[in-house]
Formats: C-alpha cells, structure tokens, sequence
C-alpha cells in the first residue's frame, strides 16, 4: 500500500483536484436538469446542448472582448453573459413551441421530441461555430496556478479549477436551496414539483412557473458551459458528453434534491476522474457503476424524498 | 354561488360526467353523495377548472367560468381540500397554509387575519403549525386540508371526501370542525363529497346524490 502510494499518489492528488473541478461542472448542469425534470415531468436530453451552446458562446464573446483590447478580467463577465443570452434565447421558445406540446404524453415521445431537439441544436451548433476546436482560456490562465501540498511533493494546479469552479458550484448550492427554500417564488416552484395540480388548484399559474423554470434550468446548463469553456477546446460532441454524466447523477441523487445532486455529481466526478488516471479504459462506464450500485440499495436514488404518509 | 349547467366532462376519452346539474347558493351547505367512482371527486375538478369541459357551462357568482383557468379560483374566493389531502409534504403545516394566500399577494397583516380567523376555527392546527406535512397523520392532514381551502375559501370551500378514512372520534371533531365553520363564517358556502349519506345529515341543507355520472332527481 505504501509502496503504491510513492509511485502512485501524485497522479491519484492530481485525480482529486480534477475530480472536484470535474463534478463542480457537472453540478451546475445536473441541478438545472433536476430542477426541470420536477416541474415539466420531461428528460430533457437538449439540456446538454444548452451546455455546449453556453460554453461556445462565452468562449466566442470573450475571445471577441478580448479583440477589442478589454483586459482578461471582462471575459468573466462573458461567462455570466453567456449563460443569461442563452437562458433568455434559447429557454421561452424550446419550452413553448416544444416541450409544451408533449406535457403529459408517454415517456417514447417526450424522449424523441428531446432528442431531435438535442440533433437540431447540436447542428445549428456545428453550423455556427464549425468543426474546428474553439478555445478561449483567458479566464484560467488570467489566475495562474497554484502549488496544492500534497504529502512531499506539491501539485501546480489552476486557481480556476481550484478555486472558480468549486465556489461557485457551492455559491449555486447554497443560492438555490435559499430560493427555493425561503422566497415565495421558489416555493411555488417546489409546490408544482411536488404535485401540480394541488400546486394550481391553490391558485398557482402552473404555465408560468414551468416557462420560468425551464428558463432558469437552461441558463443554469449554460452557465456550466461557460464555466468549461476556459478549461478545454470546444469540440462537436461536448453537449453529449455532459448530458449523459448529469443523468447518471440526478438518477443517483433522486428526484428533487439538490443537495443530494451536489454530493453525487462529487462521487460520479471523483470516480470518473480517477478513472481517467489509473484506469482509463474504464472512465466510461464508471460513472453508470456507481449509478447502478445506489440503485440497487436506494430505488429511489441516495436522498429521494419518503412518500408522504398515506394513513 | 356555485353552478354547474348541464355538465359533460370526458376523462382519456371516457365519459365521466354526464349533463351534471347542481347549485350551491351563497353560504349554503350542499353535500354531493354517490359510491366510488360515481363522478364526485370529478365534479369538484372539473369546478376548480382541473378538467376540460366537454359540454355545459360552469358559473361563478353567475359569471361564466367553464373557461377560466384553475387557477384563478382562488381569487374568486373558492377554497379546495382535495381528496387525499395533496399537501406539500417538505414544506411545514404553516407554509401549507400560507401557500394560497401569499400566491394572491395578499396584504401581510390580511394573511395574519385569515391564519388567526382559521387557527381560532381549528385549534389544533395551532399545534401542528411548525411541522413538516409530511409527517402527518391521515386526520391531522385533513384538517389541515381543510384550513388550507378557508385560508383563500372566503365564498365557498369544496371538500372532496374528508370523512374517508378518518376514524370515529376523527370525524366527529371534523364535523364539529364544520359545524362551528358555519356558524362562524355562515356566508362561506360549502361544497361536501360522501359516500355515506347518514354522516352529512346534520351539516348539510341540501343533498345531491349522483350515479354513473348523472345527478339523481331528488
């Protein structure tokens, strides 16, 4: 053990500091597919391509900003601007013209309506930005890295993934659970999820609270692609990528929590980056081993809510 | 008040009412009785605006409001306990309560007024207050159920069934629950499901008894 910790630690710190960058990310999508999952009742598959369009668009505004002479620092401001263009764009027209059509109707259809969604949007992509990689890490290398101690050695990583990323997946946490909690808004939003028709029969507009949520949900995905964007070339595919790994962890999470989303975005982050360092023939199917090992104990995923007693 | 004219409601195609006829005058107490499955639990939806209307008219306050959407009942002054309770499990009894006011915008100090009239009305939501929905007994929900509908019911409250289930001494305290209801608020019309037509004797004024999705000539 100690033996493999001298030839090996390095690389396993390094999985660690990649891991928790890695899940950060994937949190920000995951808890926006969650959030849209208990209101409009769809999986919606497009949502990864709501990440990839956030992160091309804040990669393509910065890397404009950056033309124009403005220093690096601006093009944090085009990772938030990037998330609210593509929120208020892209958010009312999928869920009104789209998503709205198939409320209610069997799980086949809304997946295919989804999934060609997905399509669309990943050419209207490729038709915008091209094929060629796409890269903008100004932001990231704008904050240098720094040394992490790990036992003798110390690992240079950026303060971005470091620092950035992590705290602002916590900030989302913390922001989220407040609102969803503590204002009128977010508890309307928590009544619909919970059980619609009560949620309108107690006077809630539930069509309005779904084109907000679905808003909110899309400028969240895409804010976690702007988050990317810095630490990696865009490529066709991205989108893919994302959205598979956040519904291996809302399933592990179960319905409805956020909390439960942020711990196991952490696990699928952490096991998938491992992965990626010691065993890295397997860096796909771990995160789904992990999905399908909390099933087997929790149906209902690590935090589902209990039923509501009946008697 | 409340008035269904000659109401069809279709649910998944199959016909679940037929040409339903009833009224509930301002402040009255009705009682709707059939078996399972008779159509009460639809009529009420379909008065809250939770169902298409397939044919006939539904007014409120003698304006027509077959097309208006659920949810602005509430703002008419229409309270509803559903079957099964339906309260929001992780929110806490308060804010089950609270709920339909603060979604009206209601003034603060008027959502303190009406939770203070309810709490007066049914003291033992007074205890319950802080705790979450989810924990509650099948009685203790419905009470709550039934505060939750008075908080915005200031016309009329609908009560789908809450009698099932409850033991004896339960739906004793419930019906003298609805009791001091009407003698506090008399203006507030009440709309009461059952299946059991003994139960309702003394609490209701007018009874409607319907089967297979028509309203039996009395």
């Amino acid at each position: 053990m100690t033996a493999w910790f001298t030839d090996n630690g390095l690389l396993l710190g390094l999985a660690l500091l990649d891991g928790l960058a890695y899940a950060a990310l994937v949190f920000m999508v995951a808890v926006g597919l969650n959030l849209v999952f208990g209101v409009l009742r769809i999986v919606n598959v497009a949502h990864g391509s709501l990440f990839a369009i956030g992160a091309y668009t804040a990669a393509s505004i910065g890397l404009f900003l950056a033309a124009h002479g403005l220093p690096p620092v601006a093009s944090y401001g085009a990772l938030l601007l990037a998330a609210v263009l593509v929120g208020a764009v892209l958010g009312p027209p999928i869920e009104r013209l789209v998503l709205r059509r198939v409320y209610g109707h069997e799980d086949a259809l809304q997946l295919l309506v989804t999934f060609a969604l997905f399509m669309i949007l990943e050419d209207v992509q490729k038709l915008v930005w091209g094929v060629q990689p796409v890269a903008n890490d100004a932001p990231m290398k704008y904050l240098g890295t720094v040394d992490v101690p790990f036992g003798e050695d110390v690992i240079p990583f950026t303060a971005y993934q470091l620092f950035v990323l992590p705290g602002l997946a916590v900030l989302t946490l913390a922001g989220l659970a407040w609102f969803l909690r503590r204002t009128l808004t977010g508890r309307v939003i928590v009544a619909v999820t919970t059980d619609k028709e009560a949620a309108m029969a107690m006077g809630i507009d539930a069509t309005r609270v779904t084109l907000l949520t679905f808003t909110f949900g899309a400028a969240l995905a895409a804010f976690g692609g702007a988050l990317a964007s810095p630490t990696t070339s865009l490529v066709p595919g991205v989108g893919a990528q994302t959205i598979v790994l956040s519904f291996a962890v809302v399933a592990t999470a179960g319905l409805g929590q956020i909390e439960g989303a942020a711990v196991s975005a952490l696990l699928i982050g952490l096991g998938r980056s491992v992965a990626v360092y010691f065993a890295p023939e397997f860096e796909v199917v771990v995160p789904y081993i992990i999905m399908v090992a909390v099933l087997l104990v929790r149906p209902q995923g690590l935090f589902g809510v209990p039923e509501t007693r009946r008697v | 008040m409340l008035e269904l004219h000659d109401l069809s409601v279709d649910i998944a195609g199959v016909p679940v009412l037929r040409r339903v006829h009833l009224n509930v005058p301002p402040g009255g107490r009705v009682a709707l009785i059939g078996r399972n499955g008779a159509g009460k639990t639809t009529t009420l939806r379909a008065l809250m605006g939770l169902l298409p209307v397939r044919e006939g008219r539904i007014t409120i306050d003698g304006r027509d409001a077959t097309a208006l959407p659920a949810h602005h009942r509430p703002r008419l002054g229409i309270g509803y306990a559903p079957e099964e309770r339906r309260l929001f499990g992780s929110f806490s009894v308060r804010e089950n309560m609270l709920l339909p006011a603060q979604v009206l915008k209601l003034p603060a100090a008027e959502i303190a007024r009406r939770l203070d009239a309810v709490f007066t009305l049914l003291p033992e939501l007074q205890d319950l207050a802080p705790r979450r929905a989810a924990g509650l007994s099948g009685g203790q929900g419905k009470m709550v159920a039934l505060g939750r509908a008075l908080m915005v019911g200031t016309r009329a409250v609908l009560l789908d069934e809450p009698f099932q289930g409850l033991a004896p001494a339960l739906a004793q305290r419930y019906a003298e629950a609805l009791a001091r209801l009407h003698q506090a608020l008399p203006e507030v019309a009440i709309l009461i499901t059952e299946s059991n037509p003994e139960l309702l004797r003394s609490l209701v004024e007018r009874s409607f008894a319907i089967e297979r999705g028509e309203i039996l000539p009395a």
